[in-house]
């Protein structure tokens, strides 16, 4: 079906995204759980901790009119927790801020 | 195969329908961005790319047009708006890098037409009522599609204008020529005949007010040919819930769903876990091997591994738990 020699390859792809930026090399994932009745808690795993999480929490309870925190956990570092749905949101936001790409987002839930 | 996609079906569908007159001078744009060497003037070249890329969820909706509607009134405007989206950030790159920009550009839409045509590619056969839309649909398309092998024959013969005549030929006739010949020899390669992998339609049914029962779990994984445990195990990371296969070989997962919920992340789960990464057939085996699993393909015979079943960070939403975890940290 596909033709592969006529896809367009960029042998320095990989190099131009190298020297962009280095702080967010992780992915970062973006869930969501269910809470009783039709409550629901986003979490944010894995965003780099060269970033200040306090205040991209700050921001984004302003942004999305909801309260959230950042939790520490032993395992996965700080996680970044905002009541309701805002998966939509957050991915917009982070990516419109620039912390990280879009590719680097991963959304899992329904 | 999505570049070669886009090469082939926005001219063959959207294209065409405007003019014929077009589809030379769009032959001539993908010509340019094809060959990774020339760059031409980035203006021009993006209002063509924003037609191609316009062009493939449209031919998309339209094939999507008589499987689902409410999946397709659902989609079209989310795609839309991700096109808009998308398309002054690249023009705001574009200008910023310049030619880097637009091949940058340009892999993102490649990747989004292939996640469009891969849902395209397992749809949940649900269509009843639908089903008879679907059949003037089809037809519509075919008939279409003749139009524009009409058209084709025309073009080869002035696609080889310089076979009788002095001149040399040029890159772009001769790359329209060989697409010709390609769509000729393959015609259906170019009607973008694909196997479809049909599923079947998960049945959610809501125990009580907190849990939700998956019917036909176990059909569905024997139809994808994987292990219960297996699917289990993403279904409940994925939800991020607990659940537990009953008696019947039901799935009870604890809290809320609805039918399309599970079946978006069913979707994921063959996009990852079924699928060929590289052929996307779905006739594909699963195998463990040194704690990872690996997807072989029966087709192609690929084999590369899959990301591992995570469930991630799971915050305590529960008041009663989160006090137990206080009180024992003090």
């Amino acid at each position: 079906m596909s033709i592969q020699n006529l896809n367009t390859f960029d042998p320095f792809a990989d190099a131009a995204r190298g020297t962009d930026e280095g702080v967010q090399d992780a992915l970062v994932h973006i869930r969501i759980q269910q809470r009783n009745g039709r409550k629901t808690l986003t979490t944010v795993q894995g965003l780099s901790s060269d970033y200040d999480l306090k205040k991209i929490v700050r921001t984004c309870k302003k942004e999305f009119a909801c309260n959230g925190t950042v939790v520490e956990h032993p395992e996965y570092g700080e996680v970044l927790q905002l009541q309701g749905d805002q998966r939509e949101n957050i991915c917009q936001f982070l990516t419109k801020v620039g912390l990280v790409k879009v590719e680097q987002i991963k959304v899992h839930g329904f | 195969m999505a570049e070669e996609e886009f090469i082939f079906d926005p001219s063959l569908k959207k294209k065409k329908k405007k003019k014929t007159g077009f589809n030379l001078d769009a032959a001539m744009s993908e010509g340019s961005t094809a060959s990774p060497a020339p760059e031409s003037a980035p203006t021009p070249e993006n209002g063509e790319m924003q037609e191609v890329k316009e062009g493939t969820p449209e031919m998309d909706d339209m094939e999507m047009f008589g499987k689902k509607k409410s999946k397709k009134t659902k989609k079209k405007p989310f795609n839309l708006d991700e096109l808009t989206d998308a398309l002054p950030d690249s023009n705001a790159k574009e200008a910023g890098a310049g030619e880097e920009g637009s091949e940058k550009e340009q892999a993102p839409a490649t990747m989004s037409a292939e996640v469009e045509s891969f849902d395209l590619e397992m749809d949940f056969s649900k269509a009843k009522k639908k089903r008879t839309k679907k059949r003037p649909g089809l037809k519509e398309l075919i008939t279409k599609e003749e139009i524009v092998g009409d058209g084709d024959d025309k073009e080869i013969e002035c696609g080889d204008e310089w076979i009788g005549s002095e001149r040399d030929y040029t890159y772009d006739e001769l790359l329209e020529r060989a697409f010709n010949q390609l769509r000729e020899k393959n015609p259906e390669m170019a009607t973008g005949e694909k196997k479809k992998f049909i599923m079947k339609p998960p049945q959610v049914v809501r125990i009580g007010s907190k849990k939700t029962a998956f019917a036909n779990f176990s059909e569905i994984c024997r139809l994808l040919h994987r292990m219960p445990k297996h699917v289990l195990q993403f279904l409940l990371a994925e939800l991020g819930t607990s659940g537990s296969t009953d008696g019947s070989n039901q799935l009870i997962i604890k809290g809320r769903f609805q039918q399309k919920q599970i079946e978006n992340v069913l979707r994921r789960y063959i996009k990852e876990y079924v699928t060929c990464h590289t052929c996307r057939s779905p006739d594909t085996i699963l195998q463990k091997d040194a704690r990872l699993y690996f997807l072989q393909c029966e087709q192609c015979n690929s084999r590369c591994s899959v990301a591992p079943i995570k469930s991630g960070f799971q915050a305590v939403a529960n008041k009663q738990q989160r006090q137990a975890i206080r009180a024992s940290k003090n």
